[in-house]
This record gives structure tokens, sequence and C-alpha cells, in this order.
């Protein structure tokens, strides 16, 4: 690698302080830029699909209950160790795995979203709601029917349908798609995979118009 | 009665220099926050425009807060110190003609005079708060005022020379009110030698050593807090009004324009300031901070020495033409 020095200054511009009217010619230019400041109560942010925020779990149609198979990939993944989820097995069901709890510990979480990358039936998601303070400790651990409340909240707020819908934080952009679990080959644009998608700031330079 | 009226027109200067430098603060972090991308105060009114006020209702009801182990007495002396030298040397700042508190014939000194002043009431915080950063600051304060009070002095011995006089109403008068008759043009090492110097001796950004917030907490007002700091704050600003003033008044002819405007006569006077101090704050924006040896060596190796060479020089020309 070759560093480019700047070349150095001679007598004339030392005298004259060229560096010095350069730095001051920028500042005086940002001056008659917009500022990229937002106001933020009073202006909204435009939070875009794949943000990750508050934590949600599926709410199932047909079960009316989470999807999470409890395999615990996630507990073993997550850095912070926020999520505890116990399980049970139920005689009469075989070997089938039942979730009795499943608890998020908001405070600790790092936002990193590998939870809902790594599981396998898109149980668990990462939303882009963000603005959920509180103003104890115990409000921001959340137990499953919170999670479950998140999710439908969620939903209504963004007027989908679940069949429909996919999310970033299930299956990030630009993964290929063989060594997936069957469950998180999800029906994407096509810009979200393989030689046709769109990342880093082409991404940014795409959605520019788009409102989402 | 000449008393009562001599006391209305403090009254007055007063209430306009500390309404400016309320807004001064309001225009350098507006000026600062849209060079950095950013918008500065928007919420205490129309763009923030209520926020110096606000500022100062804080400031003025704060708990005041005074150390265990400090000095008291000089604790308490080194804001006032520092504002009522910095306050005094507007008495004698003509703002256009016959708009001055005290035409007296050694204005120049005076303001001199009070200026190194000022800097005691730093050096005595410093010693006062008995905290290691304050000390550090009041030394560094100490210093820089010693060393730059010369290179300030000294730059403007040729405007002396020039109009042959220390009055400064008398200094505006001797540049003649026209664009060439300035004295930028003839003094103009001297106003180089008196910008940077301006700088040092008012604490500004980039010799703002003093109170540098990356080494020093806040140096010398570390154990400052309320009302006192807000003294020392208003004892800054009013320093960059006054040396904006002595800038405009010595180097770009004072109060005269282009054309005479009618019931503000000061309107260009005040309009220089401006831009005065609109390049104080474009500095402050743009510079990063000296480190202190090099601030000595600018000041004794490069400032005075052509503080001197200008002086010599001006004399010279003065005696043959
Ligand atoms: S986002 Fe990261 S830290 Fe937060 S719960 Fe999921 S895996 Fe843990
Ligand atoms: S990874 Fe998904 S399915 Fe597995 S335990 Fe976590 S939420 Fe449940």
């Amino acid at each position: 690698m070759q560093i480019q020095y700047k070349k150095k200054r001679n007598l004339l511009q030392n005298l004259f302080l060229s560096e010095l009217v350069q730095g001051m010619w920028l500042t005086l230019r940002r001056l008659f830029t917009k500022p990229i400041t937002l106001q933020y109560p009073h202006e909204q942010p435009n939070v875009r699909r794949g943000f990750r925020g508050q934590h949600a779990l599926v709410r199932d149609p047909e079960t009316h209950t989470t999807r999470c198979v409890g395999c615990m990939k996630c507990v073993m993944v997550c850095p912070s160790r926020c999520i505890r989820i116990r399980i049970q097995k139920r005689p009469e069901h075989g070997n089938r795995r039942f979730i009795s709890a499943y608890h998020i510990d908001a405070l600790r979480c790092v936002y990193c979203g590998y939870c809902a990358e790594v599981c396998p039936v898109n149980a668990i998601i990462l939303t882009e709601v963000f603005a959920y303070s509180a103003f104890d400790r115990k409000s921001l651990s959340y137990d499953m029917p919170q999670l479950l409340d998140n999710w439908d909240r969620y939903l209504a707020e963004q007027g989908e349908d679940l069949a429909q819908y996919v999310n970033p934080t299930w299956r990030p952009r630009g993964l290929p798609e063989g060594p997936m679990p069957a469950g998180k080959r999800l029906p994407v644009p096509d810009d979200w995979k393989g030689k046709g998608q769109v990342v880093g700031r082409l991404w940014r330079q795409s959605v520019q118009g788009q409102n989402r | 009665m000449h008393i009562l009226i001599l006391l209305l027109y403090i009254l007055l200067l007063f209430t306009v220099v500390m309404l400016h430098v309320a807004y001064a603060t309001y225009f350098e972090r507006k000026i600062i926050g849209h060079m950095q991308v950013r918008m500065g105060p928007m919420e205490v009114g129309w763009h923030g425009l209520l926020q110096p006020i606000a500022d100062g209702i804080k400031c003025f009801f704060k708990e005041d807060i005074i150390p265990e182990n400090v000095d008291p007495l000089g604790f308490r002396l080194a804001p006032v110190v520092s504002l009522t030298a910095m306050v005094a040397s507007l008495a004698v700042l003509p703002f256009a003609p016959g708009w001055v508190l005290a035409d007296i014939d050694i204005g120049l000194l005076f303001v001199f005079a009070m200026s190194g002043l000022a800097g005691y009431g730093v050096i005595l915080a410093g010693w006062a708060s008995n905290s290691k950063f304050s000390f550090l600051g009041g030394l560094r304060s100490m210093a820089q005022v010693i060393s730059y009070e010369i290179a300030l002095g000294l730059s403007l011995v040729g405007v002396m020379l020039l109009s042959g006089s220390l009055n400064l109403s008398t200094i505006v008068e001797a540049q003649g009110g026209t664009f060439g008759g300035m004295y930028i043009f003839p003094q103009f090492i001297a106003f180089g030698v008196f910008f940077v110097a301006m700088l040092a001796e008012t604490n500004r950004v980039p010799f703002d050593l003093p109170e540098a917030e990356a080494e020093l907490v806040s140096g010398y007002s570390t154990e400052y807090s309320g009302m006192r700091y807000a003294i020392f704050f208003m004892a800054e600003y009013v320093g960059m009004l006054v040396m904006s003033s002595l800038g405009t008044i010595c180097f770009f002819g004072g109060w005269s324009g282009p054309f005479a405007v009618p019931y503000f006569p000061a309107l260009w006077f005040v309009l220089k300031v401006y831009a005065f101090m609109f390049v104080f704050i474009w500095i402050r924006a743009t510079m990063p901070r000296y480190r202190y040896d090099q601030l000595m060596e600018l000041g004794w190796k490069w400032l005075i020495p052509l503080a001197l060479a200008n002086i010599v020089l001006t004399a010279v020309c003065k005696a043959l033409f």
C-alpha cells in the first residue's frame, strides 16, 4: 500500500498560510449547506425495513401463539446472553417441545440481530420500533405475552399481511440461499439475493425515493 | 445634573453591551453549528432566539457553590476583576462622532491597561481555586497574557506614529473617513500581528490554552459554576467586543463608512465589529489549538520582532515622506 502524503508546501504557501486558508474556506462553505440535524420529537426519522429495534415474537395465525420450536439457537448465539427460554416436553406429544417461558431483557440487548438471523422458523424478529423507553427496569424485560403483543401492534401499525411479510433481520440481504434452513428461503425481491443484490451505499441510493 | 446624564449614558452603554454579549453567544452557537452542519439552538423561541435569555436566567438562579478548600476572597474577587476591567475599557471607545463616555487622550493606553488587568482576574481565579486544573490554566494565562500584551502594544505603535495621538477619536479622524485612508493599508504587518495577538489576548481558539477543555477540564474556571462562571463568560465576550472595536478603530476607520447614516451614526462601526466577531467565531469553528511551546515561540520569536520591525519601518517612512 502506498501512502499519499500531501505535497510539501513551498515558501510562498507557508508565508501566506495556505493550509489555514483552505481550512477556513471549507468551514465557510459548510456554513451555507443544509444542516443534517433531525429535530427528533418534532420530526420523525424515516426508519426503513431492517432497522433493528424492539423485539417481537411472531404470532402464528393458526395456533395464536409463537412459532418458536425451542431449538435454543437464539439463546446460544446471543452475545449478551439476554434471552432465556424454558421448554417442556409433554409425554402425549412425544418429542415435541413446548415453550413455557420466553424472556428477553431488552436492557441488556445490543441489537445485533443474531437471534432473528439464526432462528430457523423466523419466530423472533427485531422490529423497526425504536421509541419504547420506560420508567423502570422490569417493564423492559419482556416475557412471551408481551413479545407477542409487540408483534400484533407492529403488524397492525405496518398494515401488512404475515403471508407476504419478510424482514431483513430474518434473511439478511445478500446471503446465498443454499445453506439456509428451509424456513428462511422466503420469497424476496431480486435485489436481496444473488447477483442482483443491492447492499451498502447502492442500497441507500436505491431506496432514497421510496419511503421505507 | 451632568453626573446624572453620565450615569444614564453608562447604564445605557452597559445594557446595550450586555445584550450584545448575550446575543454574541447565540450568534456563535448558531454559526459554529451551521459550520459543523448542525443547527445550533432551536428550541427556545423562534429558531432558539430566546436561548441566551434562558441561559442567563438559568445561571442567575443556580446555587452558588464555593468549594471548601478555595481561598474565599480571591475566589469571589476573580470574576469581578475580570468583568470590571473589561467593561471599564468600553468607556473610552468612540462608537460614533461624540458617542464616547470618556474622550481621554490616553485612550489606547487605557484599553491596554484594562485588558492587562483582566488577565489578573484569570490568574487570581486559577490561584484561588486551589485545584490543579485551575492553577495550570491560570499559569498558562499569565504567560500568555504577558507575552502577547507586548506584541499587541507594539503592533499599535505604528498606528500611534501615523495618527500622532493616543486618543481613539483622533485616531479615527486621522484616517480621514475614506476607504484608502484606513490604516490597514499602510499598517498591514501591524494588523497581522495585532490580529493574532488579539486572539491570544482574549483567550480564543486557537490560543485558548488557559481553558483547554481537552487537557484542563475547563482551565481557570473549572471550580466555578452558576453566576460566577457566567461572569467569566461575559468578561470573555466583552473582551472580544473590546478587541474587535479596537481593531475597527485603529485599522478600519472606526465609524466612517461609504455614506453617513442618519439617526444612527454608529452603524458602520457596529457592522465592522460584527464582521470581526464573525471572524473570531469562524476561526473557532476551524482551527485546532496551539501547543504551548509553539504559542510562546510564535509570540516571542515572530510577533514581537515583526512588530518592532514595523515600528522602525513606519518611523523611517514617516520621517522621509
Ligand atoms: S439482538 Fe443480539 S443481543 Fe439482542 S437478543 Fe438478539 S442476539 Fe441477543
Ligand atoms: S432460534 Fe427461533 S425457534 Fe429457536 S429457540 Fe430461538 S426463537 Fe425459538
